[in-house]
């Protein structure tokens, strides 16, 4: 599975431990998500999805995701 | 590699070095009929096996995290150690196996407490020792 959770974690500043503190696991676990090497549970998706305050598909995929960049050119262009 | 994994599963290759130094230095002591003064060497392995320990389990956290309440752990944590508690069933039930083959082939006679207190250490160890070595933080 793909995820977008260390580029959102950036983008908010969080540090890997800030962010397990939010979502209720060890900071190694956030590395282990961010390295997309730990599916997490249904349950962690949606904590993830809910610190974020963003859709959970937006998060994972089991399709490799595009760069935000360009998700975001994308929607200008309106494609 | 990273330097921590490599660090960490060079304490745990050593701590079970030392264990095998003790086993050997007691045997050779026992079976040779060497004066029981050498047994004091002892000592050096034990202090490597306390200090290989504290560098492998007790900085990294690992022994605390292999028995921990696994309402202390989180989800991926608890996959972690249920598995190493798995495959470290499966290796302690065949080594035992092994060593008592061997104790009955060799005609060594039983187990003493030497061996005795080795296979419980490293049952104890194991799971620890195979998070350890797999972990990459």
């Amino acid at each position: 599975m793909y995820n977008r959770i260390a580029v959102l974690r950036k983008e908010r500043g969080l540090s890997r431990k800030e962010l397990a503190d939010k979502i209720g696991v060890n900071f190694q676990t956030v590395g282990y998500l961010e390295r997309e090497e730990y599916n997490p549970s249904l349950d962690l998706a949606f904590r993830i999805s809910e610190c974020f305050d963003l859709p959970v598909e937006f998060i994972f995929s089991t399709k490799p995701m595009k760069p935000l960049s360009e998700e975001l050119l994308n929607l200008k262009r309106g494609v | 590699m990273n330097k921590t994994k490599h660090t960490r599963r060079f304490a745990v290759l050593i701590n079970y070095f030392s264990i095998v130094v003790i086993l050997v230095l007691f045997y050779l002591v026992r079976l040779l009929g060497l004066n029981p003064i050498f047994l004091a060497f002892e000592i050096i392995p034990l202090i490597t096996v306390v200090l290989s320990f504290r560098h492998a389990f007790v900085k990294t956290g690992i022994w605390k995290m292999t028995y921990a309440s696994s309402k202390k752990l989180d989800e991926r944590e608890i996959q972690v150690v249920f598995k190493a508690m798995n495959i470290s069933y499966s290796l302690f039930a065949i080594t035992t196996l092994v060593i008592i083959y061997i104790f009955i082939l060799s005609g060594l006679g039983q187990i003493d407490a030497v061996l005795a207190v080795c296979l419980l250490y490293i049952a104890h160890i194991l799971p620890a020792s195979i998070i350890a070595w797999n972990e990459k933080e």
